[in-house]
């Protein structure tokens, strides 16, 4: 068969586009809807937090949390099947025992660290969440390490200038970043 | 020029090839997210990879989830070997210019 130079450079072209698209789409899964979902977990949480402190507060970030842990296992159930291995999933299995031992290493430091005020829970959690983020990001895409950082560097920024609007600057920032990212990844990266 | 593959050349065949070999051995793809990938419509699809499977470049494996039929699509070991002669041809056409 006969291919021009031009035709060539097309077809290599479209198949380093493809590749992108698929590489992408795939070491993405449905990230954004948990950059979605969880986004909107720290807005109303921390918004709870600034409007409502004291025990309200608490109770707030709960419902929440327990609210985002069930729509993340419906999302996770409803997106397993795109793209799956034939054989045994060692990764997904290694991946969730790494995020198990980082909640409880989290848990221990908190009760080493403890008491600890509102401000001082939230940081903990949020450093430990970034590092879950970073690995993650190493593993996938280092636009997720970057995304990490950002958020990182946002929180320790607001917690030692903005100490009086920390929560309502988790909220905005913190989980607007978050949103903001999963709607970037909603828009570039995965197919219609 | 040897290397060069007549049914993979075709566009939207080198783009599912292109994208299967992406995923690991052994990984497949759901039919409908592939379709959205490609921006493709479900007839088109069908008939690409109904002559990709005869080729035995990948292999289909249709399956009930939930009690819902849905159709999984693979490369073969024959197809990332072909794919990849392909590609290799492509860029020496474009190194030596003919």
């Amino acid at each position: 068969m006969d291919v021009t130079r031009n035709e060539a450079q097309e077809s290599l072209a479209a198949i380093e586009v493809m590749m992108q698209k698929m590489r992408r789409a795939a070491a993405s899964g449905g990230t954004h809807y948990f950059f979605i979902l969880w986004g909107c977990v720290w807005f109303f949480g921390f918004l709870g937090s600034h409007f409502f402190p004291g025990k309200t507060g608490g109770y707030l970030w709960l419902g929440f949390d327990i609210l985002g842990c069930f729509a993340s296992w419906a999302i996770g159930m409803a997106l397993r099947h795109r793209v799956r291995n034939a054989g045994d999933n060692v990764t997904g299995r290694r991946i969730a025992l790494f995020w198990l031992t980082l909640f409880l290493y989290c848990l221990l430091t908190v009760w080493i660290a403890g008491p600890v005020d509102g401000k001082k829970l939230a940081m903990i959690i949020v450093i430990f969440a970034m590092v879950g983020w970073m690995a993650m990001g190493f593993l996938m895409s280092l636009s997720i390490v970057r995304l990490a950082l950002l958020i990182t560097a946002v929180t320790v920024a607001g917690y030692f200038l903005l100490p009086d609007y920390f929560y309502l600057w988790m909220a905005l920032l913190g989980g607007g970043t978050m949103i903001g990212c999963g709607l970037y990844i909603r828009c570039k990266w995965q197919p219609s | 020029m040897s290397g060069l593959n007549e049914i993979i050349h075709q566009p939207v065949r080198l783009r599912v090839m292109a994208a299967l070999t992406v995923l690991a051995p052994g990984e497949e793809v759901d039919f409908a997210y592939l379709r959205g990938l490609l921006e493709v419509t479900d007839g088109n699809l069908g008939a690409h990879l109904r002559k990709l499977e005869d080729a035995g470049y990948i292999a289909v494996n249709k399956t009930f989830i939930e009690r819902k039929p849905r159709t999984f699509v693979t490369a073969t070991v024959a197809g990332r070997q072909v794919f990849k002669a392909h590609t290799e041809a492509l860029k020496a056409i474009l190194k030596n210019g003919s």
